[in-house]
C-alpha cells in the first residue's frame, strides 16, 4: 500500500478502538462457549468448577481471554514492524499447534510413519510435479506461439486446447485419461496418466502466461529484429524470449506451487504420493487424523520453502531490470 | 479417424514415457513377465493394508502371494480405486484382483470369477450409544456403505450373488438414507463420532468391523449377520487357460488347508468354508 506521510494518531491510542476490540473479542469467545474447555480448567479457582459453572464460566473465560487479546494487541503496537510480523506469526503458529495438540494425537505413531511418508510420498509428489511442470512449459510455449499466430488453423487448435483443459475439473481429466485411453488401446499406468493429466491441464493455464509474456514485448523489438534480417525462430530465441522470461518465470513458479498441491488428485488412481499415503497409512490402527495432519504440515512446509525460493527469483529479475 | 487418434496419442504418450502394453493373453503375459500384478485395496484392514514396514499385508495379500508362489512367479501389488477394479476392462494393467470381491450377476458381465476363496458374514454396526437392538431398528435411518460394493447393493435391495452354495438372505433393513463413501475407512471414522452424528449405522464385512473394535472404535456389531457372501478372485474376460489355472490353484488351496491356515492367521476363524 502507499505509505501515507500524513501523521495520524495510532489506532491503539484511541479508546474507542480498544473498547471495540475488547467487547467484540469477548462476545466472540463467549459464543464459542469455552467454559468447559482447557481455559475453563485454568480459571477454575476463580470461576468455579468448569463442569457446573455454565454460562457464568463461559463469561469469565471470555472476559479473561478478551483482556489478554486486547493487551496483546496493545503490546504488539509498540514494537517495530518486523518484530510485529514475527511475533504474530509465532502466536498464530502456537495457537495452531495447540489446536492440533487438543486432538490427542499419537506422536509415536507419526514418528513411526513419517519417514515413509517423506521418502515415498513426498518424493513421488515432487517428481510427478517436477516432470509435469517441465512438460507443461514445453506445451505452453508451443501453445502461446500458436495462439499469437496469424494462422487460423494453429490458433484454433491452441484455443480449443486451452478452452477444453481449463474448462474441466482436473480430477475429471485424471479419470478421463486413466480410464479413457485404454479404450483406444493404449494402456497408461497410473503415474504416466497422472503426469499427462497434470501436464495438459497446467499446460493450458501456462499457455496464457506465456502468451501474455510474449505479448508484453514491444512491437518495436519485432520490427528491429526484422530489420536486422532475423527469421522468426532466431527472433524468438535471441530477442523476444530473453525479455519475456522475466515476466514468465515468476508466475510459472506459482503454478508449480499450485501443482504440488493439485498433484494430490492423482491419488485416486492409486499413485502412492503424499495424499494417498495420508489416507491409507493410518487405516490399520484407525489413526487417520494423525496421517492427514502430518501430510498437511509436510505440504505446508514445502510450500513455504518454495515461496521463499519464488520470492528470491522474483527479486533477482526485478534487480536485473 | 483411427489414424488421427493414433498419431495424437502416440505423441502424447511418447512425452510421458508410458508403456505400450496392450491387452493380450493374460497367462502368456504373466509367465513372460514372471510377475503376477495383483489389484487390491490399501485401505481395508485386515484384508489388505499397509503394515508397519509400509508393505502390503493382510488376508487378501497373503492369498495373492500364495497364488503367485504356486504359479512360480513374483507378485506385485497395485492399488487402484475399487470402482475402477469392478468396472472391468483392465486392458492388461493388472492381471488379477484378489480383493474379496463378491461374484454378482452384474459384475459377471464384465469380469470372470475363477474361484471363491472364502466366505464372510456381512454385518451392521452401530455406535455403542445407539439404542438399536436388532437390525430392523435401523429402518428409516442413515446407514453408511462403501460405494459400489455388495453392502451398498444390499441396502438398495439389489444384491444378486452369482455363485453356488450361497445361503439365502432377506432384506431386513430399509434405510431412510444410504450414505455411500468411496473409502470404507471413512465410514468407521464417521460412525465413531457418535450415535446419529453423521451415521446411525453402517454395514461392512464382519471381520473389518471386528478389527475396528479391536483398535478401539466405540462401536458394536448389531444382531446377526445380514448375509453371507462368497468372495472370489476376479480376472478380466477372455483367457480360459488362465481361468482354469487359477481355478485349480484355488481348489487345491482349499483342499490342502492353506486357506484355512491363512484365514485363522488373520481372523482367528476359518472362513474358507461356506458352512459357517
Amino acid at each position: 500500500m502507499y505509505a501515507d506521510t500524513v501523521a495520524q494518531d495510532r489506532l491503539v491510542t484511541k479508546p474507542g478502538f480498544l473498547l471495540a476490540c475488547f467487547f467484540l473479542s469477548s462476545a466472540g469467545f463467549f459464543f464459542a462457549g469455552l467454559g468447559d474447555s482447557f481455559f475453563g480448567h485454568l480459571l477454575a479457582p476463580v470461576s468455579g468448577d468448569p463442569e457446573t459453572s455454565g454460562r457464568f464460566g463461559d463469561f469469565a473465560v471470555a472476559v479473561t481471554l478478551a483482556m489478554l487479546f486486547t493487551a496483546n494487541v496493545v503490546a504488539l503496537s509498540f514494537v517495530p514492524w518486523l518484530i510485529q510480523v514475527v511475533l504474530v506469526w509465532l502466536e498464530l503458529l502456537a495457537l495452531f499447534l495447540l489446536f492440533f495438540y487438543s486432538f490427542d494425537l499419537s506422536i509415536e505413531f507419526i514418528e513411526r510413519k513419517i519417514w515413509f511418508m517423506i521418502s515415498r510420498g513426498l518424493f513421488t509428489t515432487l517428481y510427478v510435479s517436477a516432470i509435469s511442470i517441465a512438460i507443461a512449459s514445453a506445451i505452453a510455449i508451443v501453445g502461446a506461439i500458436a495462439k499469437l499466430s496469424s494462422n487460423g488453423f494453429a490458433f484454433a487448435i491452441a484455443s480449443f486446447y486451452t478452452s477444453f483443459f481449463r474448462g474441466l475439473p482436473l480430477l475429471m481429466q485424471v479419470y478421463l485419461i486413466y480410464l479413457g485411453l485404454p479404450q483406444l488401446g493404449y494402456v497408461v499406468d497410473a503415474v504416466p496418466a497422472g503426469i499427462l493429466a497434470l501436464s495438459l491441464c497446467y499446460g493450458a493455464y501456462m499457455t496464457e502466461i506465456f502468451r501474455a509474456g510474449i505479448e508484453s514485448i514491444h512491437k518495436g523489438q519485432w520490427e528491429a529484429a526484422r530489420a536486422l534480417g532475423f527469421r522468426f525462430p532466431t527472433t524468438m530465441r535471441k530477442i523476444i524470449l530473453p525479455q519475456a522470461l522475466p515476466l514468465i518465470i515468476p508466475p510459472t513458479g506459482n503454478q508449480f506451487i499450485a501443482m504440488l498441491k493439485d498433484s494430490s488428485l492423482v491419488s485416486v488412481i492409486g499413485v502412492w504420493e503424499l495424499m494417498f499415503l495420508a489416507r491409507t497409512l493410518g487405516q490399520k490402527e484407525f489413526r487417520h487424523l494423525e496421517m492427514l495432519i502430518t501430510a498437511a504440515l509436510i505440504y505446508w512446509v514445502l510450500t513455504i520453502i518454495l515461496e521463499v525460493i519464488q520470492a528470491r527469483i522474483e527479486r533477482h529479475y526485478r534487480q536485473k531490470k | 479417424m483411427k489414424i488421427i487418434q493414433h498419431v495424437l496419442f502416440t505423441f502424447a504418450l511418447a512425452l510421458t514415457g508410458a508403456n505400450f502394453a496392450l491387452a493380450g493373453d493374460t497367462l502368456d503375459r504373466v509367465k513372460e513377465a514372471g510377475v503376477l500384478k495383483v489389484a487390491t485395496d490399501a485401505d481395508w484392514a485386515p484384508q489388505s493394508f499397509l503394515n508397519d514396514d509400509n508393505e502390503m499385508d493382510g488376508f487378501d495379500v497373503d492369498v495373492a502371494k500364495e497364488i503367485a508362489e504356486r504359479m512360480g512367479i513374483e507378485v506385485e501389488f497395485v492399488t487402484p480405486d475399487w470402482t475402477v477394479i469392478t468396472s472391468g476392462n483392465w486392458a492388461g494393467r493388472w492381471d488379477i484382483s484378489v480383493g474379496s470381491m463378491t461374484p454378482t450377476a452384474e459384475r459377471a458381465q464384465v469380469l470372470e470369477f475363477p474361484g471363491i476363496y472364502y466366505y464372510t458374514p456381512a454385518s451392521f454396526a452401530v455406535h455403542n450409544d445407539s439404542s438399536a437392538q436388532t437390525k430392523t431398528d435401523l429402518n428409516g435411518k442413515k446407514i453408511g456403505a462403501c460405494t459400489a460394493c455388495t453392502y451398498e447393493f444390499y441396502l438398495q435391495h439389489d444384491l444378486n450373488i452369482d455363485a453356488e452354495g450361497v445361503p439365502p438372505f432377506s432384506y431386513d433393513v430399509t434405510p431412510g438414507e444410504i450414505v455411500s463413501m468411496q473409502d470404507p475407512a471413512i465410514l468407521f471414522d464417521n460412525l465413531r463420532l457418535g450415535d446419529g452424528v453423521r451415521l446411525d449405522g453402517m454395514i461392512d464385512s464382519l471381520p473389518a468391523i471386528r478389527a475396528a473394535i479391536e483398535n478401539g472404535a466405540p462401536i458394536r456389531v448389531l444382531g446377526t449377520p445380514a448375509f453371507y457372501e462368497p468372495l472370489a478372485v476376479a480376472i478380466d474376460k477372455g483367457d480360459e487357460e488362465f481361468h482354469h489355472a487359477l481355478k485349480d490353484i484355488i481348489q487345491l488351496m482349499h483342499r490342502d488347508g492353506t486357506l484355512t491356515r491363512i484365514s485363522e492367521k488373520w481372523y482367528g476363524i476359518d472362513y474358507s468354508q461356506s458352512s459357517n
